[in-house]
C-alpha cells in the first residue's frame, strides 16, 4: 500500500551500544532500508553492540533470527530487543537475546522483571571471549550476580546477597562476604582468593562450603581450595 | 530557582522512610524552605496520617496525573507551616496508576515553584520504587542497624547506581545507643563498613516519633529541646540543606567516652 508511512530507522548512540529503532511500515520494506542503513553507516557504527526498540510490531523468532543476521553481516552484534508485544519477547527470548537494557530491572510495561540468574544479571560477558579474564572495578552489591565462563577477577568488595559464578578461579581484591562458585563448569583445580575471605558460602566444581561459625580474628588473605575432596581455606602465604 | 527532589527509599518495609520524609520535610520547612512532600506509596497511603492532614484531602496525586484535578488543588497545605504542602497518595488505586515520566512531569512542574520536593518510595524493589526515583536529584536510604535492613538498603544503592542516581546517603535509623554498647546491635560504623556510602544521618530511638505519629504531628516541629529524635532529624535537614553539622553524641550516659567518636568521625 502506498499511503502506508515510510519504513522508518533511526539510530542512535545509548550508554551501551546502539538503539535502533524500527518504525512502522512493511516488514520487508523496513528490512530493505535497515540493510541500506547499516551498508550506509557500516564504518561509523563497526563493532557496536546494538539495542534494538520494535515497539508494537509482533515479530516471529524467524524473522528476529533474520534480523539478527543482517546486523551480523555488518559486523554489529545484536544483544536486545525492546519489544511491547509478548510474541516477539518470547521469540527474543528463544534466540537468548535480552528483552531490556541492562540496568533497568523492569520491562518496557514497568513490571519487574523475576530473577534469572546469568541472563537477569548485568553483567553479560558477551564482550569478553569465553575463557578470558573478566576484571570489574568495583564492589558487587546484593543482589548482583556475575557470570563468566573463565576466571573473574573483581577490585572491590562482594557484599552479602551478591554472588560471582565463573567457570575459572575468583580472586576478590577486597572483602568476599558474598557466595562466589570457581570452577562451576567442574573445574576441581579451581581456587577462591580474597584479602578477607568471609562469605556466606564458597563452591569450588560441586563441593559447597559454609565458613566456620566463630568470630574470626583479624581478616587476612586466604586462598580457599578442593584438598582431598573438601573445600579448605589456608592464609596466603608470600613466597 | 529550581527544587531539588529528594527521594526517602528503603527495599525494606517499616523501617521509618514516611517518618523520615514527614520530619525532613517539617524540618527543611522550619528552615523557611518551600517543601513539598510527596505520598508515591498508591493505594497504601500513609504520609497524611503522619503529617496530620489526612482529613483535609480532597484531590491526590492519581487525580493529577489523570487530569480531574489542576497540581495546585491537591497540594495540602500544612496547618503548621506556612511553606508545606502535600501531595497524598491515592488510597483506592494501585502503583500502576503512575508511570515513572508521570512523576518526572509532576516534579518539573513543581520545580518552579519550591526549594524541596521530599518523594516518600514504598517498601520494594518494583514499580512504586520506579516510580519514586525517576525524578529524584538525591536519594536518602534509611536503614535500621540490623541485618535484614542493611540487606536490602544495599539493593537498593546497588538499583540506584545502575540508575545512575547514586549512591545515595544514608540515614540510620531507630538506634539504641545501649544496645550497640553491649555488643547486641550493629553500629553506625558496621553498617557503614557494608554500605560505604555517606552518612547524612543517625536517628536515635525515641518514645516521642510514635507518640508524635499517632497525633499526626512531626517529630521535628515540637519544642526544639524536647526528644533527642527531633534534634536529629533537624540537622538531617540542615546537613541536606548545605550545612555541616556535627553528628549528635549518642553516647549511653554511662561512660564509654570516645567510642561515638570514633564511630562518627571515623572515616
Amino acid at each position: 500500500m502506498s499511503n502506508q508511512p515510510s519504513p522508518e530507522i533511526s539510530i542512535k548512540g545509548i550508554r551501551d551500544g546502539l538503539l535502533v529503532i524500527m518504525g512502522s511500515g512493511d516488514y520487508a520494506e523496513v528490512l530493505a532500508r535497515l540493510d541500506a542503513e547499516l551498508a550506509e553507516k557500516q564504518d561509523f557504527l563497526q563493532g557496536s553492540r546494538i539495542a534494538l526498540e520494535v515497539g508494537e510490531r509482533p515479530l516471529q523468532r524467524h524473522q528476529l533470527a533474520e534480523i539478527q543476521h543482517i546486523f551480523a553481516r555488518h559486523r554489529l552484534l545484536l544483544w536486545t530487543v525492546l519489544a511491547n508485544q509478548e510474541t516477539t519477547k518470547s521469540a527474543a527470548r528463544e534466540l537468548e537475546l535480552a528483552i531490556r537494557l541492562p540496568g533497568s530491572h523492569t520491562d518496557l510495561d514497568g513490571n519487574a522483571l523475576r530473577a534469572a540468574p546469568a541472563s537477569g544479571s548485568y553483567q553479560q560477558t558477551a564482550e569478553v571471549a569465553p575463557g578470558a579474564g573478566l576484571i570489574m572495578k568495583e564492589t558487587l552489591r546484593s543482589g548482583r550476580s556475575v557470570y563468566h565462563e573463565g576466571p573473574v577477577v573483581i577490585l572491590g568488595d562482594v557484599n552479602p546477597g551478591a554472588e560471582v559464578i565463573a567457570a575459572g578461579d575468583v580472586l576478590v581484591w577486597g572483602r568476599l562476604r558474598g557466595l562466589v562458585h570457581a570452577g562451576a563448569l567442574g573445574d576441581e583445580t579451581a581456587v577462591i582468593c580474597a584479602l578477607d575471605l568471609s562469605p556466606t558460602q564458597l563452591r569450588i566444581a560441586d563441593q559447597i562450603a559454609i565458613p566456620p561459625e566463630t568470630k574470626r580474628r583479624k581478616a587476612e588473605p586466604e586462598q580457599a581450595a578442593i584438598r582431598d575432596g573438601q573445600i579448605i581455606a589456608e592464609p596466603w602465604q608470600t613466597r | 530557582m529550581s527544587a531539588k527532589v529528594i527521594t526517602v527509599t528503603s527495599g525494606k518495609g517499616g523501617v521509618g522512610k514516611t517518618t523520615v520524609t514527614a520530619n525532613l520535610a517539617s524540618a527543611l520547612a522550619m528552615l523557611d524552605k518551600r517543601v513539598v512532600a510527596i505520598d508515591a506509596d498508591i493505594g497504601l497511603r500513609n504520609l497524611d496520617v503522619v503529617m496530620g492532614l489526612e482529613n483535609r484531602i480532597v484531590y491526590d496525586l492519581v487525580d493529577v496525573i489523570e487530569g480531574r484535578c489542576r497540581l495546585r488543588q491537591a497540594m495540602i497545605k500544612d496547618k503548621r507551616q506556612p511553606e508545606l504542602y502535600l501531595i497524598p497518595a491515592a488510597q483506592t488505586r494501585d502503583k500502576m496508576a503512575v508511570s515513572p515520566s508521570d512523576m518526572i512531569l509532576v516534579c518539573d512542574q513543581l520545580r518552579q515553584e519550591m526549594d524541596y520536593i521530599i518523594i516518600d518510595s514504598p517498601a520494594g524493589i518494583e514499580r512504586g520504587f520506579r516510580n519514586a526515583i525517576a525524578p529524584s536529584d538525591q536519594v536518602l536510604i534509611v536503614t535500621n542497624p540490623e541485618v535484614s535492613s542493611v540487606r536490602d538498603a544495599d539493593r537498593i544503592i546497588g538499583l540506584i547506581e545502575a540508575e545512575e542516581k547514586g549512591p545515595g546517603y544514608l540515614i540510620v535509623n531507630r538506634l539504641k545507643p545501649e544496645m550497640v554498647a553491649r555488643g547486641d546491635m550493629l553500629s553506625v560504623d558496621d553498617v557503614l563498613d557494608i554500605l560505604a556510602i555517606q552518612l547524612i544521618g543517625v536517628i536515635p530511638e525515641d518514645e516521642s516519633i510514635l507518640i508524635s505519629t499517632n497525633q499526626g504531628l512531626p517529630v521535628a516541629m515540637t519544642s526544639a529541646n524536647g526528644s533527642s529524635a527531633s534534634h536529629a532529624f533537624r540537622n538531617v535537614a540542615q546537613r541536606v540543606a548545605g550545612d555541616s553539622v556535627p553528628f549528635l553524641d549518642l553516647t549511653p550516659k554511662t561512660g564509654l567516652r570516645g567510642w561515638w567518636k570514633n564511630l562518627v568521625n571515623g572515616r
